[in-house]
């Protein structure tokens, strides 16, 4: 587990859940995917967990919320958020709220890594 | 006396003159005859002086006239001798003493210092007479003839002086006998006189009085009244003529008991009665009542008796006087009737009036008075009208009606009159003199008018018009009147603020032209020309330049009226827009800038929408490329990883272009709607929505719509939108020329083929021939901000419409854009197949026809 930490990726879209993870295991990590913030709260990874991808806009519970859920569990889990809303006003935003990193899709390998790196780093 | 003796002849001839002389004294008598005794004794001393040349001498009479004695001197001519007769008289007295009979025959003295001789000769025989004293200063006087003459003198006058006093005795007594006859005499003829004269006058009134008495019968019986005497106890003694003819009775009949059957039966108790009682009492008789002429009519009479008196005031008959009143009597009640009438109108008008005394107290008001102010005549009577005046009126009312009473004239004020409950209303007083034939003010008549709607109405005409004024201040709107034929124009006080006019010149148009702005003259002269070719409403926006060169902003409507003489007359109000004029700039760039805004903001929303859709799959394709690459590229490569993330990156890319589709559904317009439709109304609608823009950019659009147009089927809005783009293009087009009106036609007619043109015409900057096709390219646009779709979009809508849409240059300055499109009953079925087109917004609308 040391040398495969468990990456958690949380998006409402389903294309990111399929093809994200496969990624994420070609970098060497583990994965698991949950479609909404209430799924992964449900399940039994949250202490595995080492960095969350999480999506900022879904339905129920955002991004955001369960940034705050996990905090006031404290759960201090690196965060690294990814959006579809390209906004740059977001990214500073999220980051003073203690994200890591708010990638813009469609994201890039490297800038991935990098950010899983920086959060893995962190914890 | 001493006696000389002398010459014989000398003494015959003294001798002789003694004789003559004493022959003269003895004639004296006969020449005293009848005289007085002054007069003799007068004559006596003139004699003996120039007689016996004496010195003097001097005479006094005893008895004279008066008992006062007569004393008389007669002095010689050459003597001075200054004493007088009383002097000489006393002097004498005292040198010859009191007693005549002891006097001496002769005495010498001096007198005033002369020698003097007098001799003393006693008149009667004891001198009772008188005394004759002659003096002379010759000494031999008295000779014996001088003495024998003076003796003999002296005789003769108390001879004469007696004689003449009885004959002045006899004078006397006889004087008075003749004066007592007379007298008597003329006693007698004045007793006889007046006997005669009365008896002249009894035979005089006797007659006068047979005179009187015919006369009397005759006026009696031809007086136009009926008259009769009575005896003391009421019986008839005479009747004159009319009696006999009003009664047609004889007088026997009439003293009889047919008196009183012709009196009206009603009055007959109280004639009666009345008779009796003035027979009775002596009282005269006098009462109204009706009398039957022959004819049966009964005719009211006035009847007065009067008795007639001995000298010992017994009644010795009675005077009857029957006076026909009856047409006084009908007088009278017309003359009542007619002031019942006058009453019930004074007292029922709707008018407040009253009658006052020449001193200005109240006599008489009418009812509605009383009944409006709620006072008795009790409490108004006099001054006592005052209190129903306003406190506030009442020193004005005084003054006004003082003034009026010194004056004498008619006149009015206004003041307000309280109600019975105590309301004011305001009410005019009138005031008219009564005079008399002497111009004197007998009565003064007057009017209280309720005025108060009136006034009332006046007031808030006033606050109106204050208002008025006050209200076109604040709105900066002035009103107008223009008389066309006249030409006479009336501004209110707020236009001349507008035109910063002085307010007393006089309105002209040429005056108005100085101030409008001269790039919009013609439209002043265009309103002019079509205002004055017939009546008819308009309306205008132009602008002011004024003398500090700052520009107004105004907008004028107008109203065609007929004044009263039927002449054309304007009617309208000019608002000074400049403020909003500016508001409208500056909202108009905020509205371009808050739209220019919100397309940004649209299109931002628009894109991040578009592209959170499509960066979800995108995110997938790339994610899973890469996966499928690394896939590949492991030792040895996962191929079936590799296969399965390819063949997410297909599905992801279909579900991007998914995506496109959905977003091209979403903007994409439904399909537009048909209507049968009148393009002229459309067109009119048109024109009304850009009117103001059109006029805002000084462009008189002139609309030529024809009367019979077909109908066309189509989509209203949107063949409105290419007829406001035409509009809009030939009102740019038109912005910069300065140089000629900015006129601008719009036409509508029937084209061949059943088809409908319409036309916009413009004076603007037109565009080169080469250039036409270009016009109608989408994104064709020198505009800045503009897109350039108008034209393009314009001529799309056209030909969904199976229309044209063209421009052709004008011949003169400008350019023309036409289009046409098929009539209603070919272009029904037609108009379904419209295509989806997408409606431009109006602001995009491109004037693309600059020159090159």
């Amino acid at each position: 587990m040391i040398n495969h930490p468990l990456i958690s990726v949380v998006d409402d879209d389903e294309s990111v859940r399929e093809s994200l993870p496969d990624l994420l295991r070609e970098f060497g990590f583990t994965a698991q995917a949950f479609s909404s913030a209430e799924e992964f709260l449900a399940s039994d990874y949250i202490d595995q967990t080492r960095c969350l991808v999480l999506d900022i806009a879904m339905p129920g519970m955002t991004g955001p919320d369960l940034q705050r859920e996990l905090t006031r569990r404290r759960q201090e889990i690196p965060i690294v958020f990814i959006t579809a809303h390209g906004d740059e006003t977001v990214r500073p935003h999220m980051i003073a709220q203690g994200a890591v990193e708010c990638l813009f899709k469609p994201f890039s390998e490297t800038a991935l890594l990098e950010a899983l790196n920086a959060a893995l780093q962190m914890s | 006396m001493e006696v000389q003796l002398e010459d014989p002849a000398e003494e015959i001839k003294r001798l002789r003159r003694c004789i003559n002389d004493l022959v003269s004294v003895i004639a004296l008598p006969a020449i005293w005859s009848g005289s007085e005794p002054a007069e003799m004794v007068r004559t006596l001393l003139d004699v003996l002086l120039g007689m016996l040349h004496l010195d003097l001498i001097y005479v006094r009479l005893e008895v004279a006239v008066n008992k006062v004695p007569i004393e008389m001197l007669r002095v010689a001519q050459f003597r001075g001798l200054t004493a007088g007769p009383q002097e000489i008289g006393e002097l004498f007295n005292r040198w010859l003493g009191d007693d005549p009979q002891t006097w001496p025959p002769l005495v010498r003295n001096r007198i005033e210092d002369e020698d003097m001789t007098i001799v003393p000769l006693r008149m009667g025989l004891q001198g009772e007479i008188g005394v004759i004293v002659a003096g002379s200063q010759r000494a031999d006087f008295p000779r014996q003839t001088e003495g024998l003459v003076l003796s003999v003198a002296a005789n003769q006058a108390a001879i004469g002086l007696q004689e003449a006093r009885l004959l002045n005795e006899q004078k006397r007594v006889a004087g008075e006998l003749d004066q007592r006859v007379a007298q008597r005499t003329t006693e007698l003829a004045a007793a006889n006189e007046e006997l005669i004269r009365e008896i002249a006058e009894r035979k005089w009134a006797e007659e006068a009085l047979r005179t009187s008495e015919i006369n009397l019968r005759q006026i009696v019986d031809s007086i136009p009244g009926l008259v009769c005497t009575l005896s003391p106890a009421g019986e008839v003694i005479h009747l004159n003529r009319q009696v006999l003819e009003y009664f047609g009775k004889t007088a026997e009949e009439l003293k009889g008991s047919a008196f009183t059957d012709a009196v009206h039966p009603d009055d007959c108790p109280r004639v009666l009665a009345a008779f009796r009682n003035s027979i009775t009492t002596g009282e005269p008789y006098d009462i109204e009542h009706r009398c039957r002429r022959a004819d049966g009519v009964y005719r009211w009479f006035q009847v007065r008796a009067l008795p007639v008196r001995d000298t010992n005031g017994c009644i010795t008959g009675w005077y009857v006087l029957l006076i026909d009143i009856d047409a006084r009597v009908f007088a009278e009640d017309a003359i009542r009737a007619s002031e019942r009438d006058l009453n019930h109108i004074i007292n029922t008008i709707p008018v407040l009036a009253w009658c006052n005394f020449p001193d200005g107290s109240n006599e008489f008001l009418n009812q509605p008075w009383h009944d409006y102010t709620g006072l008795t005549p009790e409490q108004a009577h006099g001054w006592g009208w005052q209190v129903a005046i306003h406190p506030d009126d009442l020193p004005k009312v005084w003054d006004k009606w003082r003034e009026h009473l010194v004056s004498g004239e008619a006149g009015e004020v206004e003041a307000r009159l309280r109600r019975f409950d105590g309301v004011d209303r305001w009410f005019l007083f009138r005031a008219n003199p009564l005079r008399d034939e002497s111009g004197n003010i007998v009565k003064w008549y007057g009017t209280n008018t309720d005025i108060d709607d009136r006034k009332r109405a006046e007031e808030e005409l006033r606050r109106n018009e204050a208002f008025l004024a006050e209200a076109q201040y604040l709105s900066q709107i002035g009103s107008f009147s223009w008389r066309v034929a006249t030409g006479e124009i009336t501004w209110s006080e707020q236009l001349y603020r507008i035109f910063e006019f002085d307010p007393n010149m006089l309105v002209t148009l040429e005056l108005i032209g100085t101030r409008v702005h001269p790039k919009d003259m013609h439209l002043l002269q265009d309103m002019t020309a079509r205002a004055q070719d017939k009546a008819h409403d308009f309306g205008y926006e132009h602008r002011l330049l004024m003398p500090d060169h700052s520009v107004k902003y105004l907008h004028l409507i107008a109203h065609a009226t007929r004044d009263r003489d039927g002449q054309l007359e304007y009617i309208g109000a000019i608002q000074d827009v400049t403020q909003r004029r500016h508001s409208e700039e500056a909202l108009g760039k905020a509205r371009s800038e808050l739209a220019h805004v919100s397309r940004v903001t649209t299109l931002g929303a628009l894109t991040a929408s578009i592209a959170h859709e499509v960066n979800q799959p995108l995110s997938g394709i790339i994610t899973n490329a890469g996966t499928c690459l690394r896939m590949l590229a492991a030792d040895p490569p996962n191929v079936d990883g590799a296969r399965e993330t390819a063949r997410r990156t297909i599905r992801d890319g279909n579900r991007a272009s998914d995506v496109i589709k959905r977003l091209r559904a979403l903007f994409s317009k439904k399909n537009p709607t048909t209507e049968l439709m009148d393009l002229n109304e459309a067109t009119r609608e048109v024109i009304a929505l850009s009117l103001s823009k059109l006029q805002r950019n000084g462009v008189i659009l002139r609309p030529e719509l024809a009367d019979d147009l077909p109908l066309v089927t189509g989509d209203r809005v949107q063949l409105q939108q290419v007829i406001m783009n035409l509009l809009l293009n030939a009102s740019e087009a038109m912005s910069g020329v300065d140089d000629r009106p900015r006129q601008a036609i719009i036409k509508t007619e029937g084209d061949e083929g059943d088809r409908v043109r319409l036309t916009v015409q413009d004076a603007g900057v037109g565009f080169e021939p080469q250039d036409v096709n270009r016009l109608f390219e989408a994104f064709y646009t020198t505009k800045r901000d503009g897109m350039g779709i108008g034209l393009s979009v314009s001529r799309s809508i056209i030909e969904s419409h199976h229309g044209h849409l063209w421009a052709t240059p004008n011949d003169g300055p400008g350019a023309t854009f036409s289009f046409t499109i098929p009539r209603a009953s070919e272009s029904v079925t037609g108009a379904t197949s419209l295509g989806a087109i997408q409606a431009p917004a109006l602001t995009d609308a491109a004037p693309v026809r600059r020159k090159a």
